[in-house]
């Protein structure tokens, strides 16, 4: 049972930490090469993991997405720790709009531009045209899925010190919102369903003890079929 | 479309978030009024000198700043998601 117990909140932690990992904003040090629109023809799945038509136009079956090709620093560590190595990552460019996740980005097109612009920058220079994408989402080849850029920077080197101011206020928002709710939870336990059960009497006590008692002669029986000597003081 | 979605369930969310914030707060001011009279009168006091303790306690709680501080609820979200679209829109 307290097996069954871990395995199910580990479960829990991976799947919230996942979608965070998802939804929350992070970090690329790239070099752009190129920036361009392509049509994109959503398959049943993986159309959950594109956003919808810019805010202004109608939703079609398909529709021409921007994409933004660079060469990326690689990291350890969701990004805190820098590498040497780099990698072909693709972003798409889209408005997220008022929908979901809230970044509220309407500018793809003003983003495709400066994505093209920074493209074209120091072409020469190996080490000229170096910026920071800001964005959401993975990369995840066999589903044809790409992380949504929403914000490029251009940075003089690539050895620029990142600090994710909004990860950490959006952390620590979310302690304190989950020590508001566990205060609120246990306020509302003491002041409002402590007194009802008491007026209640303890019926429900003695339902429960009831239920341990047979939980009791379950385990009981259970034991019987387990190795007695298991348990036995080593000598 | 999708803005007017955003503004009637944003707001559903932040009464639901009002309410729970203010019936909280009123629990707390009450546990401390009722803690505060058991601790200054050990052996229960007079009659009905109890609850008419907590009910001024609650009347002052009520006309101080606090319980319209809880408005700020529906403020801030508002102040955040307009600074979220402008830093993510301006160039």
């Amino acid at each position: 049972m307290q097996r069954l117990k871990t395995i199910v909140r580990v479960l829990v932690l991976l799947l919230a930490g996942s979608f965070l990992h998802y939804v929350l904003p992070q970090h690329d040090i790239v070099q752009i090469s190129q920036a361009e629109p392509r049509r994109t023809d959503f398959g049943s799945f993986n159309r959950w993991f594109y956003a919808q038509a810019d805010s202004g136009s109608t939703e079609m079956e398909n529709r021409d997405i921007f994409y933004i090709f660079t060469e990326k620093k690689e990291t350890f560590l969701l990004g805190f720790i820098p590498r040497d190595s780099t990698e072909t990552m693709v972003y798409r460019n889209e408005d997220t709009g008022w929908i979901w996740p809230p970044y509220f980005k309407f500018d793809s097109s003003n983003l495709h531009g400066q994505a093209t612009a920074q493209a074209r920058r120091f072409t020469d220079s190996a080490d000229g045209n170096w910026a920071v994408i800001t964005h959401y989402g993975w990369r995840i080849p066999f589903l044809s899925i790409f992380p949504n850029a929403v914000n490029i920077t251009p940075v003089e080197n690539p050895d620029v010190r990142i600090i994710p101011w909004f990860n950490i206020f959006f952390f620590v928002f979310l302690i304190v919102a989950i020590v508001f709710i566990r205060a609120a939870w246990r306020q509302f336990r003491e002041r409002s369903v402590d007194p009802l059960l008491d007026a209640a009497g303890h019926q429900i006590d003695e339902v429960q003890a009831d239920v341990a008692e047979r939980k009791g002669r379950v385990g009981r029986w259970l034991g019987t079929w387990r190795d007695k000597n298991k348990n036995r003081p080593i000598k | 479309m999708a803005f007017i979605k955003l503004v009637i369930f944003g707001f559903i969310a932040l009464t639901v978030i009002y309410f729970s914030i203010a019936i909280y707060s009123r629990s707390v001011r009450k546990e401390r009024l009722e803690d505060e009279f058991d601790a200054e009168h050990p052996e229960g006091g007079a009659a009905g000198a109890r609850d008419t303790f907590i009910a001024e306690g609650m009347q002052d709680y009520n006309n101080s700043i606090r319980p319209k501080l809880i408005g700020l609820v529906y403020v801030v979200p508002t102040v955040v998601i307009a600074a979220i679209v402008y830093t993510i829109n301006a160039n």
